[in-house]
């Protein structure tokens, strides 16, 4: 495979951690413009555990995960009592805030005579643990879309359950879902925590594909995608923010001649479908449509195979 | 959505729910232990390179790169490998990069050619990856204006403290 596709694959892969990370949010009715902050904690945690520590790619990966989905829940708590607008602008703002922390962190180890590690704004250079044990881009590719198929069948089953009905349900009327006797708070706080482990794992990956990560990598820009991904894709399944992220990073990358024109287009297909499908292209209708069309054809072919057939001998 | 919930029906629901979460982290980490081995692998001593980059503007967008290459211990020019230089920029992950183009040897040991064309004048990180005898990967942040190249600061309103 190229070398260009892989690279385009690898990092639709990746960026599909945070647009499911917001995604997540998105279900429960809230705006997060702040899941780049657990993208850039799972990174910097993840990098810091191989290019440092000397841990296993695996290990790191988990410790970015956890550290991410625990600082997830830390600001879940005080955050997800407020609604709307109110919440949106403090998720910008504890970005920021930790955008500005990488920006003044510093942890520098000397590794054979060179100095490795975060240096603020300078940032994280040398995360070399792919080829320092002969990872190649290919295999990298695999792993990383192993990590999101397990995601995406741990999504999927959520989506199925009672939490992810009960997720839906405080995101349609947060009221109505309380005095129906939902802990809501409780249950956005663990909405939240799953969603800083997704971009945590995600950044975790990030930080190794790309080898070199720095604070200004994690702003605005990158939250603002991440949600205008599931909402392009559509709040029906899981599947929506992929869909957001292969249209953009996939198609619109694909066509070379937009250039940079891109983010002009993109930003005018969010409008566009804010209007026309405000809950995006694969919405609760369509998947409804989908499930029912699909178990429709399923009937057809389990009665078709049932039927008596004439004894040809 | 016609899902009610008993309050004493709370408990179960409390502990079906930490059953699926915990049921996801299961996923997510029986994943990573059947990939832990490749993390496994002994870390070879590896050549680590070094690389001073210095770029020219061309024409509109393009630019003319000289990279030296060499080995970051022992400062020992690196040929013979094959080079090529993509570029990212740092605002925007993933969104903005350039098709990878391979590098040409130079006569002097160690020194490469490169011409990239970027999509827009700004801070870029340039991935220069190498392959063949060596392999690695060298990042280079360079600001790209239209009449010079220089090296990328942050951006106006940060501070270096």
């Amino acid at each position: 495979m190229d070398d260009y596709l892989i690279g385009v694959l690898s990092n639709i892969g990746v960026i599909s951690f945070v647009a499911l990370s917001a995604y997540l949010l998105l279900l429960t009715g809230e705006i997060s413009f702040g899941q780049q902050a657990f993208f850039a904690i799972g990174a910097y945690a993840a990098g810091i555990a191989t290019a440092l520590w000397g841990w296993s790619l695996a290990a790191a990966l988990v410790w970015g995960a956890a550290v991410s989905g625990g600082a997830a829940l830390l600001v879940g708590v005080p955050t997800l009592r407020l609604h709307g607008l109110y919440f949106a602008i403090a998720t910008l703002a504890f970005a920021e805030m930790v955008r500005i922390l990488f920006e003044l962190f510093r942890y520098q180890i000397s590794i054979d005579g060179e100095l490795i590690g975060p240096n603020g704004t300078d940032g994280f250079r040398n995360i070399r643990y792919i080829f320092d044990h002969n990872i190649d881009a290919f295999q990298f590719l695999l792993l990383i879309y192993s990590l999101l198929a397990a995601a995406m069948l741990g999504l999927l089953l959520l989506e199925r359950s009672r939490l992810g009905v009960i997720f839906r349900m405080i995101g349609q009327d947060e009221t109505l879902a309380e005095l129906q006797g939902i802990p809501v708070a409780r249950r956005k706080v663990l909405a939240a925590g799953i969603a800083g482990t997704l971009a945590g794992i995600g950044g975790g990956l990030y930080a190794h594909l790309t080898t070199y990560v720095e604070p200004r990598i994690f702003d605005i820009m990158l939250g603002v995608h991440s949600l205008a991904y599931g909402l392009i894709g559509g709040l029906g399944t899981a599947f929506g923010p992929l869909l957001g992220v292969l249209i953009d990073i996939g198609l619109l990358e694909s066509i070379r001649a937009l250039a940079g024109y891109r983010m002009i287009i993109f930003g005018g297909l969010v409008a566009l479908l804010l209007i026309v499908r405000p809950r995006g292209l694969l919405d609760e209708m369509v998947v409804h449509k989908i499930g029912r069309g699909w178990r429709r054809v399923s009937l057809w072919a389990r009665r078709s195979s049932l039927k008596p057939r004439g004894n040809s001998a | 959505m016609g899902t009610a919930v008993k309050p004493e029906t709370e408990g179960k629901q409390r502990l079906s729910d930490w059953r699926m979460a915990v049921k996801s982290a299961t996923y997510v980490i029986a994943t990573l232990a059947m990939l832990a081995p490749c993390g496994l692998e002994n870390a070879h001593a590896q050549i680590r390179a070094k690389a001073d980059v210095s770029c020219q503007p061309a024409e509109k967008l393009q630019y003319d790169c000289i990279i030296k290459l060499a080995n970051a211990r022992t400062s020992e020019p690196l040929s013979g490998l094959t080079l090529t230089v993509g570029a990212d920029m740092p605002s925007m992950p993933a969104a903005h990069n350039m098709r990878p183009v391979k590098a040409t040897e130079e006569q002097d040991k160690g020194t490469y050619r490169a011409r990239i064309a970027l999509e827009m004048y700004g801070d870029w990180a340039l991935r220069l990856e190498l392959s063949g005898t060596v392999r690695d990967r060298v990042v280079k942040l360079l600001r790209f204006e239209s009449d010079r190249v220089g090296e990328a600061t942050p951006a106006p309103g940060r501070h270096r403290h």
